[in-house]
């Protein structure tokens, strides 16, 4: 167990080696800065009616930035070493394969949900500062807090699916692609369920199972890849 | 302690009904070079994933130095370096970053790390290019750095599968040099390859494989080896002028075995490589005898190829 701990912490700490010489960390960026911002422009400019109905407009926004940033580290810590065979020097060094990918997922998935709750909370307080509480009657959409929760099920359903796309395509660019086009299911299944005034906890929880089950599934598949 | 560094029992690969390797047994002393001679598709590459613990054997077994690369994996694999597939590594990437990581997952303590990624880059001679990123390597130090990459942390055994594939002539000798010396060294080397001459360069033993199945284990050079399992040689010499048994002998000592071959031509076979037959070659001089030839006959290996392998892909 220790000996897995320890690769866990070594392939972490190579992630960040990766994330900084290719500068993707930057992208983490994306959420705390660019989603506040884009956020605090629409309160200013937009007839927003009260400052719930900012928050949600804000952390729209910020968990879509979020979202193509878990889509694209995730597809490249899974796939790029699979597409460029750098996974036959890996494989042959003494540590668990699974251990290893976990400890680079931790960082950009984590990474990335991180950077979102940054930004959510920014988002939030923006909203306050900026919009108020409103004297319009009419009632949020959403509980925001509940919103971010949802949202998070979201984000780790784009990364599991990615995770496990990566492993099966070996490819980070068709994996992004599969992320995508489970995000726009996704999307456009809950707008439906809006719609039809049956959106509830239960989706974004569906959402969030649906991913764990893929990061599961690419680690098991990872390890079992060429033996 | 058995002074084995290599042995694979009976080992079979099968992917879905098609049986990848056969029966493949063989085993390899501490500090011998063996080249794995076969066409592409032979089952080389898969036989050098099983002892490197990547892929698992259907059947039979594999040892390194007595250790399981599958199940006791994390010992195993530390006292061994895997090339294998010709691996590529994101642009991004200099060489000290892949050393260090290699360091960092074999153990090597910490204090220890950056000296060890330097050795090995010393010993490959890329250490001028240890801060360039890959994308900027042409691929000849590329393949420099893998190889350098599979020397951290000292393996005492170095698997390497096709390692001069892709290269220029000078910068495939480069690399035969670089794994002579490693040889020398007194490294456990298996070479698998489709070139001769990289086994015939670098290499005292061969094995043969044909669909699966070992069809040859034998020495890169018949009849030089001395049984010590010493690389050996043999120098074909002419003379201008006759010359007797006893003459030659006498001006080269015990460790040339000399048969003559009429008045005027020797073979003179030996344990040893390019240091000992400048031996010879100065010995002759000196002693004054009228060699005015002497030459390394080929070892015959593309014949004994084609006879055990076929035609594929013999180059």
């Amino acid at each position: 167990m220790s000996g897995e701990l320890a690769a866990l912490g070594r392939n972490a700490r190579w992630e960040l080696t990766r994330l900084r010489r290719s500068r993707r960390v930057w992208l983490l960026l994306i959420p705390v800065v660019a989603g506040p911002a884009g956020s605090a422009i629409a309160d200013l400019y937009l007839r927003v009616p009260s400052a719930g109905t900012a928050e949600i407009l804000g952390l729209l926004i910020t968990a879509g930035l979020a979202a193509l940033v878990i889509l694209d580290l995730t597809a490249l810590a899974v796939g790029e070493d699979l597409a460029l065979r750098t996974h036959y020097l890996t494989f042959a060094l003494p540590q668990s394969r699974s251990a290893a990918l976990v400890g680079r997922l931790l960082v950009v998935v984590g990474g990335s949900l991180v950077a979102f709750g940054f930004g959510a909370v920014a988002v939030i307080a923006l909203a306050q500062l900026l919009v108020g509480p409103g004297t319009d009657s009419v009632a949020p959409l959403f509980v925001p807090a509940h919103l971010a929760m949802g949202l998070l099920g979201l984000l780790l359903f784009l990364g599991g699916i990615t995770a496990a796309a990566a492993v099966v395509t070996r490819s980070a660019a068709q994996a992004l692609v599969a992320g995508v086009l489970a995000g726009v299911a996704a999307v456009g299944a809950g707008s439906w369920f809006l719609l039809q005034r049956q959106l509830t906890a239960t989706f974004p929880e569906i959402l969030g199972v649906v991913g764990g089950a893929g990061f599961v599934w690419c680690l098991i598949e990872y390890a079992r890849i060429e033996a | 302690m058995s002074d084995e560094a290599l042995v694979v029992a009976g080992v079979g690969k099968r992917y879905g009904d098609r049986d990848v390797l056969r029966d493949v047994s063989f085993s390899i002393r501490s500090g011998e070079a063996v080249g794995y001679l076969g066409p592409n598709g032979a089952g080389k590459s898969t036989t050098l994933k099983i002892v490197a613990g990547v892929t698992r054997p259907t059947g039979g077994s594999v040892r390194v130095r007595g250790l399981d690369p599958d199940r006791e994996s994390t010992r195993a694999l530390r006292r061994l370096g895997a090339l294998l597939e010709t691996p590529g590594v994101p642009p991004y990437l200099t060489g000290a970053d892949l050393l260090e990581y290699v360091a960092r997952v074999k153990g090597v303590p910490a204090t220890e790390r950056h000296r060890a990624a330097r050795r090995s880059a010393e010993a490959m001679a890329v250490v001028e290019h240890l801060d360039r990123p890959f994308g900027s390597l042409s691929t000849g130090l590329t393949r420099r750095m893998l190889l350098a990459a599979t020397l951290v942390g000292d393996p005492d055994t170095l698997l390497l599968d096709e390692p001069t594939l892709g290269l220029d002539p000078a910068a495939r000798q480069d690399l035969r040099d670089v794994l002579r010396g490693l040889h020398r060294q007194g490294l456990t080397l298996l070479v698998s390859t489709h070139l001769l001459d990289d086994v015939s360069e670098v290499c005292d033993r061969v094995l043969f494989l044909r669909d699966g199945s070992l069809v040859g284990d034998e020495p890169v050079h018949p009849g030089a080896d001395d049984g010590s399992g010493t690389r050996g040689r043999r120098v074909r010499m002419q003379f201008g002028a006759p010359v007797t048994a006893a003459e030659l002998a006498g001006a080269l000592g015990p460790a040339f075995q000399v048969t003559l071959d009429g008045p005027r031509a020797a073979d003179v076979r030996f344990a040893g490589g390019d240091d000992e037959q400048r031996a010879l070659l100065a010995a002759v001089v000196r002693a004054g005898l009228p060699m005015i030839t002497a030459s390394t006959p080929g070892s015959d290996l593309a014949r004994r190829y084609l006879e055990r392998v076929g035609r594929e892909d013999a180059t």
